[in-house]
């Protein structure tokens, strides 16, 4: 009975993997990683050309391993391990030769279904077989079987106790030297080290964007821009727990504060970068204040649900005849003039980074005092138990008002900077897309911490950008992100160190609490 | 001690909010009785034919909004979750409709007199059936693996982590189909008898107000699938099952029902619901695109809170009249029709805001909103 489970189990599995594979197959994954393989070991593929068979077969070797790793129990003998292994494999293979049979019969068939399923050239598919025809259906039965075997002994070898302990103490040896190193250390690098660090990397970020040229400055400039709208987004809802959808909304009122007050058409007011940009904070809080006031009374997915209608609205409006000649309708504002620092035009790409620079380190201090204070720890009380913290004598309304207020202001503020970066608005740049965005990484970082919330920026804004390739699939692994991250690390990669620290805090008293009842005991002996 | 009396003033609510939400509602009844009358006494634009042609429209958008509702409703009703993705699933069964179509084109057929049609008009009922049949199949198993892959693990979490999830899953599909399908516009391919536009011609004022053939498919066929859903809430066991989990769950898993598995069935439920919705959407608009999902999604989620989320004819009731609204809206506020989708959203928010229990929702708990 116990056998027949586990191995229905891995037969489960084997479907699980080989449906993941044609479906990477059918969104034209495989051509992508083969590219980014071949980049890997240095040969540079021209443009919409196919690379060599080779690095196809790595892409099939390195999948099919995954496989195996990933086939069996952990907790399972070893040799049920290896029977799991070899049933997924064989299912896993067994499946991919038979979609491979159906590819091989679309090109020697010569159907073209790209209408239907874009990726399905007859280029690709031949490729997916290694070139080889009929006969790659069979290389590719064999690669997936043999190397699947080879991945679930690996993970064996490798998660066998006699590794684990091997790794343990090599582990714990290099921290003991750090420790020691540490420990060596004069006393005024102990105390001081760390702001020494932080010294170098500010130094090394000033000297950077010069030195970078205007296309790591445009991925720089974007990564910090979502930076500060994380933080902004971060205050509603990682603080105070309120799922905002609309974030987009308010930062187009910033970008079309500026546009409208700071371009020569279609108003020419030109206030100057500094004044519109502040016109731009205060009206995205009073967008905020005028949405937040009704509103206030909804609580979790109804708001997440109302904001995200509020922020098409917006999107609506601005797109729509109603205000063609108030904000450019659908074509946007063009030529939004850059800022002036003492009589000094902004006009390089690095400036405009270290303005960012300025931005963001502004918002962490602002982010931080407001999180440490009286403030921040009432809306973190409203997001544990908003009964329990109104009972406590939390305004609630009042602080969620202003949760909505002052992270409506960090939306004003990227809007501005984006709208006069890139000398152009448009209702297209506020979509959902936007909200969506600023929340995955929030998500993906880890909400209330501000490494977590660098992280995610770089990870979903920076890395997509670096690696081109992987540009189309962005927004399907935002959306297979946000759910694994919910199934898996709920937290995010780099989570708040809050909680710990209370742990950490709680364990102190405790272990103070017994000094103490110690100290009594001995007293009363004594 | 004294007695706090019921009209005591330190009993109300906070007074600054409600009473900017009052003049709010306010000035926006104001506003539509002044375009009502612009529209209606002073321009009085539009004939009766106009009204008519616009009231068609909106009973067969409506019927198609009623039905995605009903999804949301149940799922609502269930799991107190908003199943975001509901659009999404609603869009892969219009894509699933239009492979079928695709696949009963290509297929052609000799008739006995030699001439050559395809299957798609040799068989339109057979050929509408069959897509009918596998758009609701498809949408039932995406619908199903959506709750089991997504919704599943997290019941016991948090209320907002089940919400990101579903926007995740909303947008992973949407993506997909994207990737899979891409950006182009496709155009569904009726038989003949079914052509977009043709109908049955209305006289009024001499002029005709045509009555389109696919109208009347989409609101038969809806309303059909409403009242076979509705006895089957009301009568089967499986009805039975889902209005037990609705009100307790581990009540209803100590009387023996699989709660599991009437989740599941529930998610098949809405998801076949949906897939009709997106095959009739595409046989009456005709324009399929992988984003096609996602307006209808959040209208039918307003009209399922217009009905009262949780409530079954509450959602068919809030679909039919979110769809008049919005066709009748533009036209009756003298509004451009470019502005449509507002008025959706306007009412989302209004009704959430107003009255969240909606026309026939029981009065929620303050937990549920």
């Amino acid at each position: 009975m116990n056998s027949e489970k586990y191995l229905r189990n891995s037969v489960q599995k084997g479907f699980i993997f080989s449906i993941v594979m044609i479906f990477m197959m059918m969104i034209g994954f495989h051509v992508v990683a083969a590219n980014l393989t071949s980049k890997l070991f240095g040969v540079q593929v021209l443009r919409g050309s196919i690379p060599e068979v080779v690095f196809m077969a790595y892409v099939h070797l390195f999948f099919a391993f995954i496989f195996g790793w990933g086939a069996s129990d952990k907790n399972r003998p070893s040799k049920q391990r290896v029977a799991q292994g070899l049933v997924t494999s064989v299912t896993t293979a067994a499946i991919i030769s038979l979609f491979s049979l159906l590819l091989v019969f679309l090109v020697e068939a010569q159907l073209d279904i790209r209408e239907y399923l874009t990726a399905f050239s007859a280029d690709y598919m031949r490729y997916f077989v290694l070139n080889l025809g009929r006969p790659g259906i069979i290389t590719l039965f064999g690669i997936y079987t043999v190397t699947g075997l080879v991945g679930t002994v690996t993970a064996l070898f490798v998660q066998s106790d006699r590794v684990q302990q091997a790794w343990n103490r090599a582990k714990t040896s290099v921290t003991l030297f750090w420790e020691n190193a540490n420990s060596k250390m004069p006393a005024w690098a102990q105390k001081y080290g760390k702001y020494v660090i932080y010294g170098g990397s500010i130094i090394v970020l000033l000297i950077l964007p010069v030195r970078w040229g205007s296309y790591l400055n445009f991925v720089t400039s974007v990564v910090g821009l979502y930076i500060i709208a994380g933080i902004g987004l971060n205050i509603m809802v990682g603080l105070s727990g309120q799922l905002m959808l609309g974030y987009a909304a308010f930062i187009a009122m910033g970008a079309y504060s500026m546009a409208l007050l700071n371009a020569p058409t279609p108003h020419g007011i030109m206030l100057g970068f500094w004044p519109s940009l502040l016109v731009g904070v205060v009206m995205a809080m009073i967008a905020a204040l005028i949405l937040g006031l009704p509103i206030m009374r909804l609580r979790g997915d109804y708001l997440a649900i109302v904001t995200l209608g509020f922020g098409e609205i917006i999107r609506i409006l601005l797109r729509s005849d109603l205000l063609v000649d108030f904000t450019g309708g659908p074509r946007g504002i063009h030529a939004i003039q850059g800022p002036t620092l003492f009589g000094r035009p902004f006009n390089s790409s690095s400036d405009f980074v270290y303005l960012i620079f300025f931005f963001i380190a502004l918002s962490i201090l602002i982010y931080q005092r407001l999180a440490n204070s009286r403030t921040g720890r009432a809306w973190l009380a409203i997001n544990e138990d908003s009964i329990a913290a109104q009972a406590t004598g939390v305004n609630l309304r009042g602080y969620k008002l202003l949760a909505l207020i002052i992270g409506a202001a960090f939306a004003g503020l990227v809007g501005g900077i984006a709208a006069s970066r890139n000398a152009f608005t448009g209702p297209n740049d506020h979509s959902l897309m936007v909200s969506i965005n600023v929340l995955s990484l929030l998500i993906v970082g880890g909400m209330n911490s501000i490494p977590g919330i660098f992280l995610g920026a770089f990870a979903l804004r920076g890395l997509p950008e670096i690696l081109r390739e992987v540009e189309t699939y962005r927004q399907l692994a935002f959306g297979v992100l946000l759910i694994v991250m919910m199934l898996v690390r709920p937290k995010g990669l780099w989570p708040s160190s809050r909680p710990i620290m209370e742990n950490i805090d709680k364990a102190k008293v405790k272990k103070a609490k017994e000094k103490v009842k110690k100290t009594k005991r001995k007293s009363k002996d004594g | 001690m004294k007695v706090l009396k019921k009209n005591d003033r330190r009993l109300k609510r906070s007074s600054v909010g409600k009473m900017i939400r009052n003049l709010f509602g306010v000035l926006a009844v104001l506003f539509i009785i002044w375009r009502l009358y612009l529209v209606f006494i002073v321009q009085n634009n539009y004939g009766p034919e106009t009204w008519t042609r616009l009231l068609i429209a909106g009973l067969v958008i409506g019927s198609v909004y009623a039905l995605i509702a009903i999804g949301y409703t149940l799922v609502y009703g269930i799991l107190f979750m908003i199943n975001f993705a509901h659009g999404e699933v609603m869009m892969l069964g219009s894509f699933a409709g239009f492979f079928v179509f695709e696949a009963t084109n290509a297929i052609n057929i000799t008739a006995a007199d030699g001439s050559v049609t395809s299957l798609t008009n040799a068989q339109p009922v057979l050929s509408i059936i069959l897509a009918f049949l596998v758009g609701m199949t498809f949408s039932a198993m995406v619908g199903f693996f959506l709750e089991k892959i997504a919704y599943r693990p997290l019941r016991k979490a948090p209320r907002l982590i089940p919400l990101i999830s579903a926007i995740g899953a909303s947008f992973a599909l949407q993506n997909a189909a994207l990737l899979l399908f891409s950006p182009q516009t496709r155009n569904y391919t009726n038989p003949e008898f079914l052509a977009r536009g043709a109908g049955w011609r209305i006289m009024i004022n001499e002029t005709a107000v045509i009555l389109p053939y696919t109208g009347v498919l989409t609101m038969v066929l809806s309303i059909l699938l409403m009242v076979g859903l509705l006895l089957m809430v009301k009568r089967t066991r499986l009805g039975k099952s889902m209005r037990a989990v609705a009100m307790d769950k581990d009540t209803a898993a100590l009387m023996g029902i699989d709660v599991n598995q009437t989740i599941s069935n529930t998610f098949i439920i809405s998801g076949a619901l949906a897939g009709a919705a997106g095959v009739m959407w595409g046989l009456h608009n005709g324009i399929l695109h992988y984003f096609v999902g996602f307006l209808p999604g959040i209208k039918a989620f307003t009209a399922a809170v217009l009905g009262g989320i949780g409530n079954v004819p509450g959602a068919m009731l809030g679909g039919m009249v979110l769809g008049l609204l919005e066709a009748i809206g533009p036209a009756a506020l003298d509004i451009s029709f470019q502005l449509k989708d507002v008025i959706a959203f306007v009412i989302m928010i209004v009704i959430l805001v107003f009255k969240p229990s909606g026309i026939l929702g029981e009065v929620l708990s303050e937990e549920k909103v």
